[in-house]
């Protein structure tokens, strides 16, 4: 068993759904952004060529990010799911440095999305999960698989870009997938093996 | 139109930039974290040189900075109470390794300094224990100069700091930086006669430490377009400032223009400090400039798979 | 007793003060100031601090005087009544929340008009999450980033929540209105006397301004201002950029309001700059989902579009072209397709159009003595009614004579005079090189597989896999209804519209529900075996471009009277400048906006702030935002989550192809404060006012409210009873409000004569527009008799290019020309102060940025990130802000996202420097910059850009 994404570039279509429904599922504070959009421009006019490449924790098999973890508070389940354990980690940001995704983030502060104005009840709400002076990340949303649920960027995505399964059955969406689409993963030169494949546009 | 604070800091703006800087290990509290690398690597190296050149009113000094050092590192932790959690994965980080070499290292050259001021203790700086103390103190010291460099070294998504390279240099501004200490405090306490012989050993360090930068500032413009453009970063970019100021001017040109003149006549001791001292601030800032320069590999197509 | 309490940590992030007083009893413990904060701050702060079984929370520290206490029932005084109150972060005692309920309610997203159906989880009364519906067979439980993002606006602090009342006299842009809260008593009192007033005087002094954003809510604007008796209604920006040439043709060529793709089938989109299935256009969740699969299994796409926007990021070619000049090229490829390919598909054009009637040499059809138009039968070699059934051929082309009238058939009038569009000439206006031209023309016919057909259901239908798309983009010019006029061309040359492949009006025909049989609605025929539209199929009641009503002088300050086929205006602010100069012998008083953010929205900002300055304006509204700054009153409405709506289905907001599926908008939480939805207000005002039976006429009229389900003047009912029955008259006596709060979604599968009725239906679309000459005399007599300069130049029959004033400008210095775009992440301006948007937006490499072609800026000394200003030609007025260099953008152009600019201070998110720019200060709100046909705006003008001289 290893939980893995694939992000089908041929659908997506850049509109940053995903980086909002991670946000609004998991309450995170502003400027976490457990999934991210980068977009990126390619070429001379008129050969031009945009590209958006949606972004999160990669679930790396193998993990820089917990290797340098000091505390072990970073840690691997047997799934494959990349954790932290909020309690554990002392906020050293050492696997900030390590992860060549930039799939992690530092929550300094409490802040509101209204600077000044207080907190909506509904950012109230989602503060019980996110203690200062840690770092955070995309959990695959753990909570939502156990109840039998896609990810939330998975499930909202108006393209159906990102597909989410068992990358080791040979027979899952995924795994077929990327098989049959030539599926690659960001930055496969470190070692890092990503269980998020990306479907050339 | 009113102009409004921005409610959120550079992180949206660097997200969109295809070079995106660290800025955890340097900006704001980050600095902290700079400035705990110079002290304990400074430290480190004066404690080293205070043993070897038998100034045991440097040892303290050293023992000092090295806890000063490590107090800094606590103080940048999110969680600092929970500071004893840092060293618990010595088989894989070298966050923890640091950690424990500087821990082991208070301690024992705390307990190897004692019997200096309270000589009612049970053992001495000359006894089996002092002297084992003393072993393992210098050990752990050699693990300090070593860790820091490789923390930053093992770190993949940043090119610049990801080279064989860094270990060497950071070792080589610890050793320069102790000995710098050595100077500046022998000068305030007037004790400028100790250190008579190390004079060459330090003007030749502050040389070869700036050949060094050099050599690894020169293998990083030409190792991919993410160290190119932390380099770009210190010479004609954000952090040029910095490093022009801090650890060039300051930190090479005038210890080694000084350096060149002692070669024709013999510096006082007066100047001999200001060297240290310069080299010092030169320590800081490339510890500052080479984490201000930590720049992400991007996670882009234009760059795909072979981005370094 | 004062009593001074300091808060920390976590519960001062949530009281938002540091500090504050509380006026305690003698002997209150801290039991009682929990209590105090409680009413003070809400049933929150005392879940923060205390347990379920009242003790306190962990990580909860409470000191009186200094000293930290932790029973309840420590008295106050005992530390000199001052109480320090700290919650640690960590916890932020949310941990321990008891959880009194958790419910997921189903609803209708309102952030834009494609309505998706959405599922919004509430705990303990907050609103935690909204997904999209996975029962809705549109959108298969998907939803965009605005939709995502609601919740924000549901509790953005900056909203109206209580009727507030200007008490600066003083009016305009950044001038502060120094609202004062005041009862919803005094407030409607204010607006009956209002309303009251100029009813008795004369009701067309009133003006209602809405926007079609939320249907349910316009429908009742409308509404109530024909019961009012004021004919004098806007929607305001909306309509005249959204494309009215385009709603004019897709009425009479596919009735209904809008076009989409068969992404099903379609193999060759040709798509002239419209996101439809790339984040904006119509049913965007359900549309962009199937245009991905269509990517997938291979379908080519091609872009034409100044700027490489939402769809040509995805599109396998993309062709820049110089704005205002799509027609030249549309007109070029159909001129290849006739004259140079034969690609075309003569067996639809015969069957499904007009081009085989015979024109006349006046222009006109021909038609018999009994007055029946003719066409030739080439089988017998002689003319017959166009309904005549023993027709065995009808001639396209030839010339023939009928009596001693010369004549052709219409399809041969398009056929030469599309010659003059040679690929040379298209490309010198284009800017698109000759070869690409000739390359996409015959591509697109290639593609077009004339003659093929394909079997669904059983059914043999033409299959024509190619779609051309165009929308605001396009036709958002001067002559946006021969732009228009001319991408219909497009498609009907190869019979691709309303079959398997090609492009579907959206919604055109409805059989009904197989177990009721309704609604039900279709294609007419209509004179001259042309058709007509069932007044069910559009938005709103009462809109027939054809057969048209007849033009009549001005009576309103749309001028829409004027001119038989717009369906909307921006005159309104040109004409209440100076109502006499146009014959009104009245003036606008009184205004009642609601949904519509107009000064943002319509052309030239300042000329409309000078129309509305001195006029009583009531807004009811979600923000005080820039239209607020002209009103006197505001009223806070009830935003999308916190409403209860009549139409959640827009004629345009499902795909065209799948199931339909009907569902309902209900509040997620009852309105918070006091805010108030707009239609039951406009109810009781309506009895205030006297006018309950106008009321009710009007209602059942626009909501097909009729027997059973008609409002009887003689009882009062409650709005919820009114939506009750709207959904049942709409849908069955069983689906009424109840029904859709337990099940949800009302959906049966479409059927395939209802998505391709095409071939089932015997009526004819136009591609001659006969007509339209004879609607521009009547036009001209009016423009002799009052002056008014309307350009009757465009009522002809068949389309052509023509240029833009941008185009004509002659002035070096304005070198470049402005367009803008849409982001898949904003709605209008509506969501410019959702901070979850913003921050998107200034990721975004574009949004919040002056885009410049990169070789362009190098030329001018621009880089990226410079400050630039630039300057309209047309209005003179300047806007500031940072350029990006871009590669996908033409050399010739700027372009800017339409929904940045704000300047109102009571959007604090939104309202800041450098966080886009508004367009409409670009865009002059004129006659010459209108087209008179469509009333459409040209939105594109000259501009020049410079770099600021000091850069911050
Ligand atoms: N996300 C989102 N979706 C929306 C809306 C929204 O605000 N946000 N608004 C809805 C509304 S009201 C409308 S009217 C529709 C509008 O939907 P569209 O008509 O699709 O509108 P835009 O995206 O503004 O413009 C389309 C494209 O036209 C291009 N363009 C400009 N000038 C020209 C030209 O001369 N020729 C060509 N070929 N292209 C040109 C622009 O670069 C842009 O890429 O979207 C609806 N859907
Ligand atoms: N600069 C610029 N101008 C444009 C466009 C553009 O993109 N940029 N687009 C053009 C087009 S195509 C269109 S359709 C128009 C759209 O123009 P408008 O219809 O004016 O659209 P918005 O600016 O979003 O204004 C909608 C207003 O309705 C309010 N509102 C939203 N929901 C509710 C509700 O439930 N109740 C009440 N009472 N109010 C509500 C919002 O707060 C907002 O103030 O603008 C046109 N003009
Ligand atoms: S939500 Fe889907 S389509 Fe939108 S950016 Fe994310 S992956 Fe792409
Ligand atoms: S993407 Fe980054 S955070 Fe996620 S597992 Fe890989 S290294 Fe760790
Ligand atoms: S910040 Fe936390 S998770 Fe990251 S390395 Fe340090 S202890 Fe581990
Ligand atoms: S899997 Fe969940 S946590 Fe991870 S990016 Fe997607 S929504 Fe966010
Ligand atoms: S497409 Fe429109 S209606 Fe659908 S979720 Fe997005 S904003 Fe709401
Ligand atoms: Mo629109």
């Amino acid at each position: 068993m290893r939980y893995g994404m694939v992000i089908d570039l041929k659908r997506c279509i850049g509109c940053y759904g995903c980086q909002i429904s991670c946000k609004m599922e998991n309450a995170t504070p502003p400027g976490i952004l457990y999934a991210r959009v980068s977009k990126e421009e390619i070429g001379e006019f008129p050969n031009v060529r945009r590209a958006s490449i949606p972004m999160l924790c990669m679930h790396c098999a193998s993990p820089p990010c917990q290797e340098v973890c000091p505390s072990g508070a970073t840690s691997q389940r047997p799934d494959g799911i990349v954790e932290i354990d909020d309690k554990k980690c002392v906020g050293c940001r050492y696997c900030m440095m390590a992860c060549p995704y930039g799939a992690r983030y530092y929550h300094a502060k409490v802040r509101s999305y209204f600077p000044g104005q207080g907190l909506t009840p509904y950012e109230e709400w989602g503060y019980r999960n996110h203690p200062t002076g840690v770092v955070e990340k995309c959990d695959f949303c753990q909570d939502r698989l156990a109840a039998g649920q896609e990810p939330a960027c998975a499930a909202s995505c108006p393209s159906h870009a990102r597909f989410f399964g068992d990358l080791e059955d040979p027979f899952s969406e995924v795994a077929m997938l990327v098989r049959d689409r030539g599926g690659y993963q960001l930055h496969s030169q470190l070692g890092t093996d990503p269980s998020v494949y990306y479907l050339p546009s | 139109m009113p102009l409004l604070v921005d409610p959120f800091d550079k992180l949206t703006e660097d997200l969109k930039s295809t070079f995106r800087p660290q800025r955890e290990w340097v900006d704001k509290r980050g600095l902290l974290l700079v400035t705990a690398h110079f002290l304990s690597g400074a430290g480190a190296g004066t404690w080293l040189f205070a043993w070897l050149l038998g100034l045991n009113w440097g040892l303290a000094i050293g023992w000092v900075l090295v806890a000063g050092g490590a107090v800094a590192h606590l103080l940048f932790l999110g969680k600092p109470l929970r500071f004893w959690r840092i060293v618990r994965m010595p088989q894989t980080s070298w966050i923890s390794r640091g950690l424990l070499s500087i821990s082991l290292f208070l301690l024992t050259a705390l307990l190897y300094l004692l019997p200096g001021y309270f000589p009612g203790l049970p053992w001495n700086g000359d006894s089996g224990l002092g002297q084992a103390l003393l072993v393992i103190s210098l050990i752990a010291t050699a693990g300090i100069f070593v860790y820091k460099g490789f923390v930053y070294a093992v770190a993949k998504a940043i090119p610049f700091w990801n080279t064989p390279l860094l270990p060497p240099l950071y070792i080589a501004y610890g050793l320069r930086g102790g000995l710098a200490v050595l100077f500046v405090a022998s000068a305030i306490q007037g004790r400028a006669m100790d250190l008579e012989s190390a004079k060459a050993l330090e003007l030749w360090m502050v040389l070869s430490t700036a050949i060094l930068l050099l050599f690894y500032m020169g293998v990083m413009a030409g190792a991919g377009v993410t160290t190119a453009e932390s380099i770009r970063h210190l010479v004609r970019g954000p952090a040029s400032l910095p490093f022009y100021l801090g650890a060039v001017a300051v930190g090479l040109i005038i210890p080694v223009a000084f350096g060149i003149v002692s070669y024709f006549s013999p510096l006082t001791p007066g100047a001999m400090s200001a060297v240290a001292l310069a080299s010092l601030v030169g320590d800081f800032y490339i510890k500052y400039c080479v984490a201000r320069a930590g720049i992400y590999l991007p996670v882009t197509v234009r760059f795909p798979a072979r981005a370094h | 007793m004062e009593t001074a309490v300091r808060f920390y940590g976590y519960f001062r992030d949530i009281v938002n003060e540091g500090r504050a007083q509380f006026n305690l009893p003698v002997g209150a413990n801290l039991a009682d100031l929990i209590q105090a904060l409680t009413e003070r701050y809400g049933d929150r702060v005392r879940e923060r601090l205390l347990r379920g079984d009242g003790s306190l929370q962990s990580g909860v520290r409470i000191a009186v005087g200094g000293k930290v206490v932790d029973s309840l029932d420590h008295k106050i005084e005992d530390g000199g009544r001052e109480v320090d109150v700290f919650v640690m972060h960590e916890v932020a005692g949310g941990a321990e929340v008891e959880i009194k309920e958790d419910v997921w309610i189903d609803t209708t997203c309102a952030l834009c008009y494609s309505c998706c159906a959405i599922r919004v989880h509430r705990v303990n009364g907050v609103v935690i999450k909204i997904e999209g519906n996975p029962d809705c067979p549109s959108t298969n439980g998907r939803i965009c980033p605005k939709g995502l993002s609601g919740i924000m606006m549901l509790y953005d602090p900056n909203r109206i929540n209580t009727p507030l009342k200007r008490t600066n006299p003083e009016k305009g842009r950044g001038i502060d209105p120094k609202w004062v809260p005041i009862s919803w008593d005094e407030a409607l009192d204010i607006v009956t006397e209002k309303l009251r007033k100029v009813r008795q005087e004369d009701p067309r002094k009133l003006l209602a301004i809405g926007s079609v954003t939320n249907l349910s809510l316009y429908r009742q604007l409308l509404s109530f201002a024909m019961a009012f008796g004021t004919p004098n209604s806007w929607n305001s920006g909306a309509g005249t950029h959204c494309g009215a040439g385009e709603h004019i043709m897709a009425a009479m060529v596919h009735h209904a309001w809008a076009w989409n793709p068969d992404a099903d089938h379609c193999k060759y989109f040709l798509n002239f700059g419209t996101p439809a299935g790339f984040g904006a256009h119509y049913a965007n969740v359900a549309m962009t989902q199937r245009m991905a699969d269509a990517r997938v299994k291979g379908m080519k796409h091609v872009v034409i579009d100044p700027w490489m926007g939402m769809a040509a990021e995805k599109a396998d070619e993309w062709v820049p072209i110089r704005p205002g000049t799509d027609t030249a090229l549309v007109l070029g490829m159909i001129n290849l397709l006739i004259n140079e390919y034969g690609l075309y598909d003569a067996e639809s054009l015969k069957h499904h159009t007009n081009a085989p009637y015979l024109i006349g040499p006046d222009g006109c059809y021909v038609r018999d003595e009994k007055g029946t138009v003719q066409v030739w039968d080439a089988g017998e070699g002689r003319a017959k009614a166009y309904d005549d059934p023993s027709v065995q051929d009808f001639a396209l082309e030839g010339s023939y004579t009928l009596g001693d009238t010369a004549c052709q058939p219409a399809f041969m009038l398009h056929k030469e005079k599309v010659k003059t569009y040679t690929p040379e000439r298209v490309s010198s206006k284009t800017t698109v090189p000759p070869q690409t031209i000739t390359r996409l023309a015959r591509e697109f016919g290639e593609a077009a597989c004339i003659g093929s057909t394909i079997t669904l259901e059983g059914k043999t239908l033409p299959y024509r896999p190619v779609v051309v798309g165009y929308f605001k983009g396009s036709q958002g010019h001067r002559h946006a209804a021969l732009a228009a006029m001319a991408a219909e061309l497009l498609r009907e040359v190869v019979g691709a519209s309303a079959v398997p492949g090609a492009t579907l009006g959206t919604h055109a025909r409805s059989l009904g529900n197989p177990e009721t049989g309704i609604p039900h609605w279709g294609p007419k025929v209509g004179p001259d075996g042309l058709m007509v539209l069932d007044t069910f199929a559009w938005p709103v009641a009462s809109y027939n471009p054809y057969p048209p009503r007849p033009a009549r002088k001005p009576e309103t300050v749309t001028l829409i009277e004027c001119v038989p086929l717009p369906g909307s205006t921006s005159f309104p602010p040109l004409v209440m400048a100076d109502p006499e100069k146009y014959g009104l012998d009245y003036k606008i008083e009184v205004v009642l906006n609601a949904c519509s953010n107009f000064p943002m929205t319509t052309a030239d900002p300042d000329l409309v702030s000078r129309a509305f300055k001195d006029l009583y304006i009531i807004n009811y509204g979600l923000f005080p935002d820039e239209s607020s700054e002209l009103a006197d009153l505001l009223l806070p409405d009830a935003c999308y989550l916190e409403r209860l709506d009549t139409d959640t289905d827009w004629m345009c907001s499902g795909p065209p192809t799948g199931a339909w599926a009907y569902h309902l908008r209900q509040p997620v939480v009852q309105p918070l404060h006091q805010r108030r939805q707009f239609e039951s207000v406009t109810l009781e005002l309506a009895e205030r006012l006297d006018m309950r039976q106008d009321l009710y006429m009007v209602l059942n009229m626009m909501h097909h409210l009729e027997g059973e389900y008609a409002l009887d003047p003689e009882r009062q009912y409650t709005w919820e009873e009114v939506v009750d029955r709207r959904y049942k008259a709409w849908y069955g006596a069983k689906y009424g409000v109840d029904w859709f709060r337990e099940n949800s979604i009302l959906t049966w599968p479409k059927k395939v004569e209802e998505v391709y009725w095409r071939p089932f239906m015997p009526v004819r679309v136009p591609i001659y527009f006969e007509f339209f000459p004879r609607v521009g005399q009547e036009v001209e007599k009016i423009k002799q008799e009052t002056g008014i300069p309307f350009d009757t130049g465009d009522f002809q029959p068949l389309p052509d290019w023509k240029p833009c004033r941008s185009h004509e400008s002659t002035n070096p210095d304005f070198d470049l020309f402005a367009i803008y775009f849409r982001a898949p992440f904003h709605a209008f301006t509506y969501t410019g102060n959702n901070p979850m948007l913003d921050e998107i937006s200034k990721m975004d490499p574009y949004n919040f940025r002056i885009n410049i072609n990169t070789q362009t800026a190098a030329g001018k000394g621009i880089r990226d990130g410079d400050w630039v200003m630039v300057e309209s030609e047309a209005t003179g007025k300047s806007v500031r802000g940072q350029a990006k260099l871009a590669q996908g953008l033409h050399p010739e152009v700027i372009a800017v996202a339409g929904s940045g600019g704000h300047w109102a201070k009571g959007l604090p998110v939104a309202t800041q420097e450098g966080k886009g720019v508004n367009f409409e200060w670009l865009l002059p709100l004129t006659f010459e910059d209108t087209d008179t046909v469509s009333f459409n705006q040209d939105l594109c003008v000259k501009v020049k850009i410079y770099k600021e001289a000091s850069q911050p």
